[in-house]
């Protein structure tokens, strides 16, 4: 993909896009150990 | 009017700035996020330090959810010294910390249980709908509100607050002042639901199960519905995240309703895809708190992961409850006509009763 198509791809994304995709970033970084627990 | 007279700040601050991207764009934000931070951390700090005063002289004080405290020091700040220019960016992505918040809820939550909940809450938002449509739209008449506007405050207190008049007000060609006065109308009355909805769910003794219901149903803004459900208990606040979300799904369905009744009237512009109106409305945040709940069921985390997850969501609400708080201003909101602010008021008492009557109703039945 070029790099301006990539740029209006992202820019594209919804607030609530973002949100999702953050988490499932974070929820696979405790999946696989990066993260070892996150304290309350 | 522009909405920006009544929404302190732009509520949209992550996809502006990757719009520009640019680093510094990314940098101006995070004054505001560890604001954010610093203000949730204050209030879990008090919570936790009046527990410990409690345990340590032996006295039985009253156990305030740190949300309380977060958003009061939150609405001290902003109608104090003001919310300086350079946190306004950062304290915006509170709406982001509150999806991304949510979705990361789905790891509390397995899917048998999220069905029974979901199921009973959406025919409760069902009822709850065309009750509140109908009773806001007579309601309006009655007050000689401008169509619209009748149609925009319908909307904001029937299906899910500022979302869903933003969405209207770009389907139906609303006028921004009449979307100014709606969203102020709903921000103002969110405001009050914290501080009513816990009293009177005390007064009532209801269950942690019920309570949530209630303010998932009753309760507009989204943030407001999770926060006045927590203030309650932490049990309360998943109930009204599940509930609210439920009303947060049919947004696409009601703005294509009345989309198509302003375009049939000559006054809004034509549907042409309606599969593609709905999904462009549909709250993506539903699908991730569904898929986080999905690998919840299906083991792909384990017990002490889904601990970290189920935590991570709370700091995530932390950030949004302080959010809460900073971009109460009453200023702002004292602004707004007198008439759109009664069609609300009333019509939020008169919801909150129905929503009340409906989810007594459920627990006979469903034992909630």
């Amino acid at each position: 993909m070029p790099a301006t198509s990539r740029r209006s791809f992202f820019a594209a994304l919804s607030l609530d896009t973002w949100a999702v995709l953050l988490s499932l970033a974070l929820a696979l970084v405790i999946r696989f150990g990066v993260l070892k627990s996150v304290p309350w | 009017m522009s909405q920006a007279n009544t929404v302190p700040f732009p509520s949209t601050a992550l996809p502006q700035v990757d719009s520009q991207g640019k680093l510094a764009g990314f940098l101006g934000l995070l004054p505001g996020i560890a604001l954010l931070g610093v203000v949730g951390y204050a209030g879990k700090f008090i919570e936790q330090s009046i527990a410990r005063y409690g345990k340590a002289h032996h006295l039985v004080l009253p156990n305030i959810e740190y949300v309380l405290w977060a958003i009061l020091i939150g609405v001290l700040i902003a109608n104090t010294v003001g919310l300086p220019k350079i946190f306004q960016r950062g304290v915006a992505t509170y709406e982001f910390w509150l999806k991304a918040g949510i979705v990361l809820l789905g790891a509390r939550f397995i899917l048998g249980d999220l069905a029974r909940l979901g199921g009973i809450s959406l025919i409760l938002v069902f009822i709850e709908l065309a009750l509140a449509l109908t009773f806001m739209t007579y309601l309006g008449r009655g007050f000689k509100l401008s169509p619209k506007l009748v149609t925009l405050l319908a909307v904001g207190s029937s299906v899910c607050g500022v979302s869903a008049i933003i969405a209207t007000q770009g389907a139906i060609d609303a006028d921004e002042e009449d979307s100014s006065y709606a969203i102020a109308a709903i921000l103002a009355l969110g405001a009050l639901s914290l501080l009513v909805f816990p009293l009177v769910g005390h007064a009532l003794h209801l269950s942690d199960h019920a309570y949530g219901l209630w303010t998932g149903l009753a309760v507009d803004n989204t943030a407001e519905a999770t926060a006045a459900g927590a203030i309650y208990s932490d049990a309360a606040g998943k109930i009204a995240v599940i509930a609210k979300t439920c009303r947060n799904a049919l947004i696409g369905f009601v703005v294509l309703g009345y989309a198509l009744y302003w375009a049939s009237k000559g006054q809004a512009g034509v549907v042409t895809n309606k599969a593609a109106f709905l999904w462009k409305k549909f709250p993506k945040f539903v699908l991730g708190f569904l898929l986080i709940s999905l690998l919840a069921t299906v083991g792909f985390f384990s017990k002490p992961e889904l601990a970290s997850l189920g935590n991570l969501s709370r700091w995530a609400f932390l950030l949004t409850f302080a959010g809460v708080g900073l971009r109460t201003n009453f200023r702002d909101l004292s602004k707004q006509g007198v008439r759109p602010f009664l069609v609300g008021a009333i019509g939020e008492v008169v919801i909150a009763v129905l929503t009340l009557g409906l989810v007594w109703g459920a627990d006979h039945i469903f034992h909630l």
